[in-house]
């Protein structure tokens, strides 16, 4: 049964007067407390435990959201933001019951595209897929960038939880690409945050290009999985689409030789992105429910995308990778380099889901749970990683899926060992938790930071985290929700 | 471990449920094309209203999370299951999503019942042998009319909606299978089943589909044709699938217009200028894969212009007829199908077309609701305006 934790919430007010208050905001058919409906919102893919909310709203503007936050902030009734729901961490999953505020269904508008700025303000619902088409229709001249995950997942959840992207190389993390936010604090206030911050009433939709150089207050809501405040605009930066694109393969042999080619080729600085899967991962993506690997085939894939304005440009950025690959050959490395075209047209074309993203992973759908060790990871570390989660996942009886990316310009990687599996199959879960559990402890051993994490996770950071950062994110938490009725629980609130 | 019973005719698809669907959503809205799908979605916002919040209720009732209740109704039946999501979703179970949610449907029917008035397909159907409660036609005197004969090589399966509600379409149909000279018949039917499907109520459904397949039988019969895109996909898909596999051919009537003209045993002697908009109907669109062929055959009618509306074949918005939502949600059905005919309206057609008795139906119910003085024809109401001149 779906467990519900013992909530204090309704001593003071009625389930009742909440429900009669919640319709006057939202009105009657964007409102419910009904248990069928309540359901799909108490679980996600992972092992995290479930949690039924007591209601779940869908907002249409920021008008009835600050009614909200204060009626909330006023009883204290948790509020619990969701989009998609699809971030594997178990972030929308009320943890202390309350309400969940759905942005995906209304609240997903495309407000304005700045061509000469390139950037894009967004409600809180819009989608990658949603987002891509836009671009395509209205500014094909301009690209935004897309994460490994469905083409449904929230643009600004995965900013704001600092998710990667296909440009990752070149960019860094999704939330360095922020230049705004609206957001609405626990005391009902809206805060414009960025260079939009001039002016008393609305801002100008042609005033979100910068973050800087004012104090950072984005910091504030960035990575805190909605516990200080709901976002209800985000601008993002675009960029021109190349002219040019080429993407590689290389399949390395021997279990770490992946590691050298990501940070090399990172550090050539002209890579967009550089993402590399175990080679079980690539058999998924080909339709192979339970791949293993097989003696003499290579261990990883990696994907290198290059991008170019002119034919020069790209002709020398080609060449530079090339050469970045025959110097870690000559240097007893063994990878092989295949135009990934050329690769793709051996499989269906299904295969092509991986490469023109945001497209469903095949590789990510297979079964009805999904869980993973996301994380930011040391570079120099990853060869240990990648040896000792290997042999975890074997240990296991579980294939191999670890997924790397190489972050701007090699400074830092990602990490991110991944499980599918039968989540309503008796024992499965436990298994896979245990497994995770395990490369969790490794990983974080070894320095790996997670990020979108799960309440559990948190708790195992807690444990290594330095007092003093503890206690300053004590404090901010308490000054900006004194009553912890922004998504309480998470990281262990 | 879940136990399903094994009287559930749909038990593989409730098992399937546990096993497969992350909920990443992609079965959302049109794949890669990134248009609005899901007329029940859409409409009632909640995730218990897309085919992955149907596939969590399935596992919420599996596993004893919810509990039954008349609360469960409308998630579980205001869905035409156009099978948008299905057409979606890439993961393993996307062909099976609609069978899902029937299985579900089927579930809710011994727990809850089905939605009000959803019931009336069943029991109209004891009283008269079509969900329309109309008095049963044996079709004697259609036989009688168009002269044909006890035994023959076609049986022509006219199917309720047809026979009790779009009497011209199954005129024009009778007509033109009367002019191509095939050796064909009527026979005494009973419901095809599929409303009775698509709504969980399987209470009569192996006797009837029994019956049918008995009565063609007696016909010496050995190819089915239905101008009914409803009863084709329940006569090729369902039988089967509720137990009752037969060996007969059967033919949308679509199919023999391109065979005819295929083999150039008719051309057209007149012209239909007309700008004419197809509307994909979900059971032969979807649900059996047919899109191209309707588009070859309006193109070869001299002077009818085809004109595509932004969302079509595999992405085409369902009428919103489907599934029990006209007779269980009349309102909102004819408010899908306005959705639908406001995007004909940017075609500049004057005429929707279809294939299917139930889209015209729900078409024409919603241009005359909101004056869209739209003309919605069947394709063989078109071909019935033409002359049409048969070679031997």
């Amino acid at each position: 049964m779906t467990s519900i934790k013992e909530r204090k919430i309704y001593d003071k007010i009625s389930m009742e007067e909440v429900r009669i208050r919640l319709e006057e905001i939202f009105g009657a058919n964007n409102v419910s407390n009904k248990q069928v409906d309540l359901y799909p919102y108490s679980y996600d893919m992972t092992e995290c435990t479930k949690q039924m909310p007591d209601f779940v709203v869908i907002p249409e503007n920021k008008k009835q959201l600050v009614e909200l936050v204060k009626f909330c902030n006023n009883h204290v009734i948790p509020i619990v933001p969701y989009i998609s729901g699809n971030n594997v961490g178990g972030l929308t999953i009320p943890e202390r019951g309350g309400i969940i505020v759905d942005f995906g269904k209304k609240m997903n508008k495309i407000i304005y595209v700045d061509d000469n700025m390139m950037y894009a303000l967004l409600e809180p619902g819009v989608t990658f897929g949603q987002l891509e088409k836009y671009l395509e229709n209205h500014f094909p001249h301009l690209r935004y960038s897309y994460p490994f995950a469905p083409p449904y997942a929230g643009v600004v959840g995965n900013v704001i939880l600092s998710g990667m992207n296909n440009m990752s190389c070149k960019l860094g993390s999704m939330g360095d690409s922020i230049n705004g936010i609206e957001v609405i604090t626990a005391d009902g206030e809206i805060a414009r945050i960025g260079s939009c911050f001039y002016g008393k009433d609305e801002a100008d939709v042609k005033s979100w290009w910068s973050r800087y150089p004012m104090p950072d207050l984005m910091g504030l809501f960035i990575n805190w999985q909605g516990m200080s405040g709901l976002v209800t605009k985000c601008a993002v930066q675009l960029w021109p689409k190349p002219n040019f694109k080429k993407v590689y393969l290389a399949a390395t042999f021997g279990l770490t030789d992946v590691a050298s080619i990501l940070r090399e080729a990172g550090r050539t600085d002209v890579v967009d992105d550089i993402s590399a899967v175990s080679v079980e991962v690539v058999k998924m993506s080909v339709e192979v429910p339970e791949p293993t690997k097989y003696p003499g085939e290579p261990d990883f894939a990696a994907l290198l995308v290059i991008s170019a304005k002119t034919k020069k440009q790209f002709e020398a950025k080609k060449e530079i990778v090339e050469e970045t690959v025959d110097y870690l050959n000559e240097n007893g490395k063994n990878i092989i380099l295949a135009d990934v075209d050329e690769f793709s047209k051996l499989f269906n074309l299904r295969v092509r889901c991986y490469l023109d993203l945001p497209a469903a992973l095949l590789s990510l759908v297979e079964y009805s749970g999904l869980t993973w060790f996301g994380s930011y990871a040391p570079s120099h570390k990853l060869e240990e990683l990648i040896e000792k989660v290997d042999k975890i996942f074997h240990k296991h009886n579980i294939p191999a899926f670890i997924y790397m990316k190489s972050m701007k310009s090699s400074h830092y990687s990602i990490f991110r060992p991944i499980m599918r599996y039968r989540k309503f199959k008796g024992g499965e879960e436990e298994r896979y938790h245990s497994c995770l559990e395990e490369i969790t402890d490794t990983c974080i051993s070894l320095g790996c930071i997670p990020y979108k994490t799960p309440i559990w996770m948190t708790a195992k950071l807690r444990e290594k985290i330095n007092p003093g950062w503890l206690k300053l994110f004590e404090k901010i938490k308490n000054c900006m929700d004194p009553n912890n009725i922004f998504n309480p629980g998470r990281w262990n609130t | 471990m879940v136990i399903v019973n094994s009287g559930i005719v749909g038990k593989e698809f409730l098992e399937m449920a546990l096993e497969r669907c992350i909920k990443c959503s992609t079965c959302k809205y049109g794949y890669k094309n990134y248009e609005k799908s899901c007329p029940s979605g859409e409409h009632f916002l909640f995730e218990s209203y897309w085919a992955s919040g149907r596939i969590r209720t399935i596992r919420g009732v599996l596993l004893g999370d919810l509990e039954w209740s008349k609360e469960l109704i409308d998630p579980i039946f205001a869905c035409t299951t156009c099978g948008a999501c299905s057409d979606s979703c890439q993961a393993p179970h996307a062909d099976f999503i609609v069978e899902m949610i029937e299985a579900l449907r089927e579930l809710a029917v011994q727990h809850i019942g089905p939605v009000k008035n959803q019931e009336m397909l069943v029991s109209r159907c004891i009283e008269n042998c079509n969900p329309y409660g109309e008095v049963n036609s044996t079709n004697e005197d259609l036989k009688v009319k168009y002269d044909l004969p006890d035994k023959a090589e076609w049986v022509y399966f006219i199917g309720c909606t047809s026979n009790y509600r779009q009497q011209s379409l199954r005129d024009a149909t009778l007509r033109f299978l009367k002019k191509t000279r095939i050796n064909f018949t009527l026979i005494d039917e009973h419901c095809c089943t599929s409303p009775m499907i698509r709504t969980g109520q399987l209470s009569i459904v192996n006797e009837y589909m029994n019956y049918n397949i008995a009565e063609i039988k007696k016909t010496e019969a050995n190819k089915i044709i239905t101008s009914c895109a409803g009863c084709y996909r329940t006569l090729v898909k369902d039988f089967k699938k509720y137990g009752v596999p037969h060996n007969f051919e059967v033919y949308h009537s679509l199919e023999l217009v391109e065979k005819l003209l295929d083999k150039q045993k008719i051309e057209f002697g007149s012209e239909f200028n007309h700008t004419v908009t197809y509307h994909d109907p979900c059971h032969l669109g979807r649900h059996m894969g047919i899109y191209e062929l309707p588009r070859k055959i309006y193109r070869k009618i001299p002077g009818l212009k085809l004109v595509e509306m932004k969302r079509n074949r595999n992405f085409a918005w369902c009428c919103g007829a489907g599934g029990g939502v006209k007779i269980g949600y009349p309102d909102w059905a004819i408010d899908i199908s306005k959705e639908r005919l406001e995007e004909a309206k940017q075609t500049g057609a004057s005429i929707v077309t279809s294939t299917c008795p139930f889209c015209k139906t729900n078409l024409q119910d919603a241009s005359d609701k909101y004056n869209f003085d739209f003309q919605v024809l069947d394709l063989m109401e078109i071909l019935d305006q033409l002359e049409i001149n048969f070679k031997k």
